[in-house]
């Protein structure tokens, strides 16, 4: 279902006609009672309406994970957008990196759909006081980084559009036209989101309680970072497939059980590398020191694979993020990208694994241009989908000191490249 | 800190005075400041070459063979080479592969590393400070789409360091400038700038914003550890990691971490153009440069990083030599500039000439009445950089005008 979070001060029926011909389908209400005329219209125009109080919705500590719900529904989350400065207008936030802060809802994402993996995830945020500017592009990208991480965003509609789309206002209109492209989008495209995410490093956390804070923001910051992972919880054993792994992040600093400390083990013998905190340094002791390259680790080999110990204790997510990915290298890394430093990428493969699709979403307002890829592997063809373009463009590979390159046209807020071998 | 010239301190090290036929190293040998009619000369080969495919290796072989071989400077010897890698490893200039416009081209750095293998180097360190990171620079040529198997391919005992923070040495190096220095009296670098026989820097030939060009001396601005001289760096120690880039030695807006010696004036100017180029010229006086390359094959105009004053360039030369100083002064000519030139005069707009400073401090002499230039003729090669690049209109840096008022005391 695609979910669109009604005003509570829009009492017209009529207004349903804003709907007509688009993907969304589920409209959410205050109050069923409250609105019984838009309701009775909606259920007669083939729209499932369903109260918010009956949705159990609410921030991602609070979720029941076991619920009966046919979705899972998360909210208070941040507007994916780079984070303007507080220095003035026009000014960009920078991390550490000096690359753009970026927020994104992506890890919640995907941190939801493993912990209730059979169920659709949906997000819930509305533009902040803070931001100034809510036009198509603010809208698209909110739709993008939501249905590029698997889930759906419940649309929720600024003051403008809520006071706009009613009377007829033409930028409200384009607005609105441009939500309903970008959802409609991804609803052609739904079948992406059963592809399997692909990741260099697993991040094994329990992700609550007191490594709530250090598991959750590796999540955030390994996806600032463009670290491919894959979400592995300790409270649900089911998730913790370590198969294909280059490497595991222990993130917790108690120490394991005695079946996943075995699972680790197991992992990391035949070649995989696993990283722990400080404190269980001793439970995976390794044999030979090796040299290492990334300060404030120490690196044994364990049998034909190896274990990063830390020799600091991890206080700041951001560097562990860093660290892990200097431990884990890009050699591992499906593709390159150049000029992407505001793009967030997503990387699965289909089921077959003949197929693998990167998904772009660009925070920045300006067109992403000369954007280009260099995939690891071998590619048979490639093609690149863009929102409200209705057929994907072919695209032909470049060669580029040695290797095969993707030269993209230039694209603005989300782009899916499909490649095949 | 060990103090790389202050014997008893634990330095037991090989001598740095070695090689190249550079002047005395010492400090009671070398040229009084402002004695610039006394800096030494060096021969600099100055070829064509049109790319980095074939014609690259046999154009710096016959290069390094017409400055008097590489053996003479690097048989059994320890070798590091700062390369320059500047910038974000992912930015392009377009479609352009970043070693074709802002980087040294690995063709450049793996013929040289190569040359020096076949020479006799026993170990060859290549070295860079990748911006605000403390990542492998292997991993940040990774990040480019490099192979870094092309550098340990092409001799043996290749090594890597990131050299912007403590890295693989347990302590700090203190090199002091001699004669005092113009803007640090001194540098504590990482270990692999003391533990080695020969230094090499091989740059690209662009232009700077703040410094007017950037060559083989400028190349040496990041040496500097971030942990220490960068943004972040912490107040009295050094920093695990960089958190920064080197904002504070363009600006003057903070020490560097009190372990290490403050700059010599508080009460000089904080502007860029005043202190990047003395403190690039400190730095080559400090840690002298034992071969200097210029990959000016292919290059940007307009500055040293991407921007849209840049505009990609095959200016199809390179420039080699044991002096610094005197490699740069080739180089700049090359690109159209006037190596006597001095502030208020091109490339140096806005800035004094690092050139000059170098020249003052004894390194090398500018003069190319007193260079010898093997090789090609420089009228025979000169492209104009100004001339290539896009008109724009040329301001004090941005950053000069953010610069704090000094400390006090």
């Amino acid at each position: 279902m695609v979910p669109f979070r009604w005003p509570s001060a829009w009492s017209e029926p009529a207004l349903l006609r804003l709907f007509a011909g688009s993907p969304i389908n589920c409209l959410l209400f205050e109050s069923l009672s409250g609105a019984k005329a838009v309701v009775d219209a909606a259920r007669a125009a083939g729209f499932t309406a369903l109260e918010w109080s009956e949705l159990g919705a609410g921030p991602l500590a609070q979720v029941k994970w076991d619920s009966p719900a046919p979705q899972t529904v998360i909210t208070g989350l941040v507007w994916p957008r780079i984070k303007m400065s507080a220095h003035g207008l026009g000014d960009v936030d920078a991390g550490p990196t000096g690359a753009p802060w970026i927020d994104s809802n992506s890890w919640v994402a995907r941190l939801a759909a493993v912990r209730a993996p059979h169920r659709p995830v949906w997000l819930g945020f509305e533009l902040g006081n803070d931001h100034t500017i809510a036009g198509s592009a603010s809208y698209i990208i909110a739709v993008a980084d939501s249905a590029a991480s698997g889930a759906q965003w419940m649309v929720t509609l600024d003051d403008n559009l809520r006071e706009g789309l009613p009377a007829g206002n033409a930028n409200a209109l384009k607005t609105w036209h441009s939500i309903l492209d970008a959802l409609a989008f991804f609803e052609k495209h739904r079948q992406w989101a059963a592809w399997d995410r692909w990741g260099s490093i697993g991040i094994l956390s329990s992700f609550a309680g007191k490594d709530e804070f250090m598991g959750q923001e590796m999540l955030n910051l390994a996806a600032r970072r463009n670290l491919l992972y894959r979400v592995l919880d300790r409270s649900f054993p089911a998730s913790c497939k370590l198969e294909g792994l280059p490497a595991v992040l222990y993130a917790d600093s108690d120490p394991p059980s005695a079946e996943l400390k075995a699972q680790l083990a197991a992992f990391a013998r035949p070649g995989g590398l696993l990283i722990v905190p400080r404190a269980l340094a001793a439970l995976f002791q390794g044999e030979k020191t090796v040299p290492c390259s990334v300060a404030g680790y120490e690196l044994r080999s364990f049998g034909r694979g190896s274990v990063a110990a830390a020799t600091r204790d991890w206080d700041d997510p951001y560097f562990l993020a860093a660290d892990v990915h200097n431990l884990v290298g890009r050699r591992n890394d499906p593709l390159t990208l150049f000029n992407a430093a505001s793009l967030w990428r997503h990387y699965s493969v289909n089921p077959d694994s003949r197929a693998a699709l990167l998904q772009l979403v660009a925070f920045a307002s300006r067109p992403n241009e000369s954007v280009s890829v260099a995939p690891a592997r071998p590619f048979r063809s490639a093609a690149m989908y863009t929102i409200g373009r209705g057929a994907p463009v072919p695209l032909e590979p470049v060669k580029v000191e040695g290797r095969m390159e993707l030269h993209l046209p230039a694209f603005s807020f989300y782009t899916a490249l499909e490649v095949r071998s | 800190m060990r103090n790389i010239q202050t014997p008893g301190c634990g330095m037991t090290r090989r001598s740095l005075l070695a090689n190249a036929g550079m002047a005395a190293l010492g400090a009671g040998l070398l040229p009084r400041v402002g004695k610039a009619v006394e800096a030494p000369s060096t021969p600099v080969a100055l070829a064509r070459c049109r790319s980095y495919d074939a014609e690259l290796l046999p154009t710096l072989t016959k290069m390094f063979d017409q400055m008097g071989g590489l053996g003479r400077l690097v048989k059994d010897k320890t070798v590091a080479a700062k390369v320059n890698l500047t910038g974000n490893p992912d930015s392009r200039l377009g479609f352009i592969p970043i070693g074709c416009t802002t980087w040294t081209h690995p063709a450049v750095i793996a013929a040289t590393v190569h040359l020096l293998g076949r020479a006799g180097a026993r170990r060859i360190r290549i070295l860079e400070s990748p911006w605000q990171s403390a990542e492998p620079v292997q991993e940040f040529m990774t990040a480019a789409g490099w192979n870094s198997g092309m550098f340990t391919s092409a001799a043996a005992n290749v090594e890597f360091e990131n050299t912007n923070f403590l890295g693989y040495g347990k302590r700090y190096i203190r090199f002091p400038v001699p004669h005092g220095g113009l803007l640090f009296p001194a540098f504590d670098l990482n270990h692999s700038y003391a533990d080695c026989d020969v230094f090499v820097s091989i740059g690209k030939m662009k232009e700077h914003q703040t410094a007017g060009i950037t060559l083989s001396m400028k190349n040496c601005f990041g040496i500097t550890p971030c942990t220490i001289y960068g943004d972040g760096a912490p107040e009295d120690e050094p920093g695990l990691v960089p958190l920064g880039g080197r904002f504070p030695i363009h600006a003057g807006s903070r020490q560097p971490s009190k372990c290490s010696p403050p700059e010599i004036d508080l009460k000089s100017p904080r502007q860029g153009g005043y202190r990047v180029p003395r403190c690039v010229a400190d730095l080559v006086a400090a840690r002298p440069v034992h071969l200097a390359i210029i990959d000016g094959i292919e290059s940007q105009t307009g500055g040293e990083g991407i921007g849209l004053d840049t505009r990609h360039v095959t200016p199809h030369v390179l420039v080699a030599g044991t002096n610094t100083v005197c490699v740069d002064a080739v180089g700049t000519a090359v690109m159209g500039f006037d190596p006597m030139a001095d502030r208020g005069t091109a490339p140096f707009e806005f800035c004094d000439s690092t050139l000059r400073l170098a020249e003052e401090l004894g390194v090398g002499t500018r003069d190319l009445k007193r260079i010898e230039v093997i090789g090609e003729r420089i009228a025979d090669v000169v492209f104009d950089y100004r001339k290539a690049g896009f008109p724009i209109q040329r301001t004090v840096p941005a950053h000069d005008w953010l610069a704090t008022p000094p400390r006090k005391g």
